[in-house]
């Protein structure tokens, strides 16, 4: 008996199994109400070709009468949460867009966007699951603005597999530089890479010998600066005297790198950490060192630098983005744009001025920008707008940036900074803005 | 203990009796066959993942559940099974589930050295050395970054063609089976697996074996002097309890193709302990129940939950175990066995068979749970 009913389940099992797999097929409601479309023939050759590249297309999966279903992946808690004010950014832009009427597409139409939030904490084991999610049970049509480079990292293969648009990235890790493999990825921010090139430029100028101590996160997003300061200072009398690496996940502080750091002899500090981490580490630095202070442009907003106890006068960074704290950009239209419309969306005056609100603000807006120059609404059509764009602007950048990507050669839509320096809560200019159109990539280091 | 009344029932077997045993597990099987062709692929890879814990689960009970041994440390050998799988996949070229066999090896020896000083501490203490293990595992795997890939994690990949040219690239399980996609194919390999781990396991605590593994659990200095050698049988246990977690993790990682040391914190651990014990420690199939139970809360229910309330889930699981924990000290198996015991007294009674039932005995606390019962 004990014997037989052993062979009996495992008869049952392997039965089963065959009988399932002759029924076959799925019944896979989130497909059912997209079709299978090709690309519409354009008139010079596309960067993407689902018919190509894809099987099992699915270019207008989430596009219902005139309702777009977008997705997003960002920490709304753990010690990342800071970041889920870019997504109130977002969800502010379409919310406004939804009030007036929808987003302008080719097709002539409007769109109604319906966006769909899911919280990862920053965990990219977590992050897996909830894209599949979007993608399959919800049917997203594209992700705009997912937060974090190790997180995007983790489904990078599926949704290119998959030919789902991941745009707005919002991290300028090095590797979204490689369009050719992955083509249905774009960053919404200027490559790392290029941030760290526009530092050392500036050092080049004002302290040609300068000694660096470097505090970066040890993952890939704190890397890509390292990689690219070390390439940057080569042939140069720069030198990198210390270095620290930090693991934002281990739940400790910066606190004993910083006193390292400041240790080490070195009269620039370049701070590649995020998350409230950043702050934190300026205000840790010890009054007797008083090194020249780089910060990343992601701990650059108010709200990160109001933890910063005061320390964050006289910080520099490397700026591509109008600041709607900075007294001096607030009379500009697409500052007062914001303002206005994302205080009617529902953003208080804090996330207004935070200076993270408004980047999700520019993710909104460079998907808006993709939708009305995509000849048709379809994913492939989408991202190869996209990827061709001249000249324009988008969002809250500064408007001597411009905008410029060229499929694969020129992935990248953001490649200009001006270096500014931090005055009494406000941004100082020392350096104007310089475009390295097309050159990002060949900033990464190794 | 409790071999009243399965004895009861064992004697008065009939075809109908016998319909009654089967049916359950024809209708379990049937289920399970059905499943990966109603949910999309992203939920089969998570019910993927409930059998890796529930394998876990299983090897755990082992050690928890039947010898008596606490350990919260089982996170740290899934954790090192994954990462075994996903190290000789990637830089060494193994075949995927040769890959599975190579890290239930590892994990044994790792479980026979975690186990020694199981020796000499028991109870509390040897929770501790455990609790010690599975804190210190993420910290090893940050600190080994240039074998584990730290934070950044581990792509598990394997040489394949893409876009025209050889590229590393995710492994995957193709479906050799037509009708079948790759999740689904994963699904039915894994299932056989834990089947057959399952069945393993009952083979083993039916045997000499495991109910010298019982006696060592009940008491010591007896089963000493009935000739068995506590020590080994000890340590062995351990091992094996660790092989067994090494194949839930080696699966796990053949499921994600990437590992990431914050998938491995003391929290896994916890939740491979809370299978055990939701499911009814000391039953075979309890530590399955658990898991399912628990993908079923993390996955599916937390989900649903608005975005405010998330963050403490925790909490609520507390919550939730504490309930149960008061309702069905046995757990979800115990509180079953604990129904029908007095389901099947209630109908001896009113027939008045003369039978002798002497109430149910399987509510006793988990670690010291019931014996089996067929």
């Amino acid at each position: 008996m004990k014997k037989t009913s052993v062979q009996v389940s495992a008869a049952l099992l392997l039965g089963f199994a065959l009988i399932g797999g002759a029924c076959g097929g799925r019944d896979d409601s989130s497909s059912s109400e997209s079709t299978e479309t090709t690309a519409s023939d354009s008139t010079e050759a596309a960067f993407i070709d689902p018919a190509a590249d894809c099987t099992d297309y699915k270019g207008t999966q989430g596009v219902t009468g005139d309702t777009i279903k977008i997705g997003t992946v960002r920490p709304e808690s753990g010690s990342y949460a800071i970041y889920d004010n870019v997504t109130k950014g977002l969800e502010a832009y379409f919310k406004s867009a939804n009030a007036a009427g929808g987003l302008p597409a080719a097709d002539g139409k409007k769109y109604q966007v319906e966006l769909i939030k899911k919280n990862d904490e920053y965990d990219p084991a977590k992050t897996p699951a909830l894209v599949k999610q979007l993608v399959e049970e919800d049917g997203v049509f594209a992700l705009v603005g997912n937060i974090g480079t190790e997180t995007n990292k983790s489904v990078r293969d599926y949704l290119n597999e998959n030919c789902v648009p991941n745009i707005a990235l919002a991290t300028g890790s090095t590797q979204w530089g490689d369009a050719n493999a992955y083509p249905w990825y774009i960053s919404g921010l200027p490559s790392y890479a290029t941030e760290a090139n526009a530092w050392i430029s500036y050092l080049e100028e004002v302290n040609p010998t300068a000694k660096i101590a470097l505090l970066y996160q040890d993952d890939d997003f704190g890397q890509s600066y390292k990689a690219a300061i070390e390439k940057a200072i080569e042939g140069t009398k720069i030198t990198l005297v210390a270095e620290e690496g930090f693991n934002p996940l281990a739940g400790s502080t910066t606190e004993a790198s910083v006193t390292k750091l400041s240790q080490s002899g070195a009269d620039t500090f370049i701070v590649g950490v995020g998350g409230t981490a950043c702050p934190l580490t300026l205000s840790f630095v010890p009054t007797t060192w008083t090194p020249m202070t780089m910060i990343s442009v992601t701990c650059a907003s108010k709200t990160a630098l109001a933890l910063a106890g005061g320390k964050d006068q006289g910080v520099y960074m490397a700026q591509p983005t109008l600041d709607p704290a900075d007294p001096a950009d607030q009379t500009n239209p697409k500052v007062v744009e914001f303002a206005t419309q994302g205080a009617a969306a529902g953003l208080d005056e804090a996330q207004i001025q935070g200076g993270i609100a408004s980047v999700g603000w520019g993710f909104g807006s460079m998907f808006a920008m993709g939708l009305k120059n995509a000849t048709t609404v379809d994913r492939a059509d989408v991202m190869n707008a996209l990827y061709s764009l001249q000249d324009t602007t988008f969002g809250l950048l500064r408007d001597e940036v411009t905008v410029n990507t060229d499929g694969a050669k020129d992935p990248w839509a953001i490649e200009g900074f001006r270096i500014v320096q931090r005055e009494n809560g406000a941004w100082v200019e020392k350096a104007p803005v310089t475009n390295e159109e097309g050159k990002s990539n060949s900033f990464a280091g190794e | 203990m409790s071999n009243t009344v399965t004895a009861g029932a064992s004697v008065h077997r009939s075809p109908g009796d016998w319909a009654l045993k089967v049916a359950p597990w024809v209708v379990l099987f049937v289920i399970l066959a059905i499943v990966p062709f109603q949910f999309p692929s992203f939920r089969v890879e998570q019910f993927c993942f409930w059998m890796t814990l529930a394998i876990a689960a299983c090897g755990l009970n082992l050690l928890t559940g039947y010898n008596g041994q606490i350990s919260v440390g089982h996170g740290a050998l899934f954790g090192i099974g994954a990462y075994t799988t996903g190290i000789l996949i990637t830089e060494f070229g193994v075949p995927l589930f040769g890959a599975t066999v190579a890290s239930a090896v590892v994990c044994f020896a790792a479980g026979i050295l975690i186990g020694l000083p199981a020796l000499r501490i028991k109870g509390l203490y040897l929770a501790l050395v455990t609790l010690a293990v599975a804190t210190l595992f993420p910290l090893l795997l940050e600190q080994f970054s240039a074998i584990t890939g730290g934070s950044g994690g581990l792509q598990i990949t394997s040489p394949q063609l893409y876009r025209g040219e050889m590229r590393e690239r995710p492994i995957r399980l193709e479906s050799p089976v037509a009708g079948l996609e790759n999740d689904q194919w994963k699904y039915f390999v894994f299932l056989g697996i834990t089947v057959v781990i399952f069945i393993l396991s009952r083979n083993l605590i039916k045997s000499r074996v495991g109910r010298s593994l019982v006696a060592v659990r009940d008491n010591e200095v007896a089963a000493e002097s009935s000739g068995i050698p506590v020590s080994q049988v000890k340590i062995v246990t351990f091992g094996l309890s660790a092989a067994i977690a090494g194949i839930g993790g080696s699966l796990f990682a053949l499921d994600q193709g990437q590992l990431y040391p914050s998938s491995f914190t003391i929290v896994l651990s916890i939740y491979i302990l809370v299978a055990v014990v939701v499911g009814g420690a000391a039953s075979i199939i309890g530590p399955a129940i658990g898991a399912v139970f628990y993908g079923l809360f993390s996955d599916v229910i937390v989900q649903q939950m608005p975005d405010r309330i998330q963050p403490a889930r925790a909490v609520i699981l507390g919550v939730l175990l504490i309930l149960l924990m008061l309702l069905a000290p046995g757990g979800i198996v115990g509180g079953f066995r604990t129904l029908q015991a007095k389901w099947s007294a209630r109908r001896s009674s009113t027939h008045s068979s003369g039978l002798a039932v002497t109430g149910p005995s399987v509510t006793g606390p988990p670690a010291a749970g019931p014996e089996v019962t067929a």
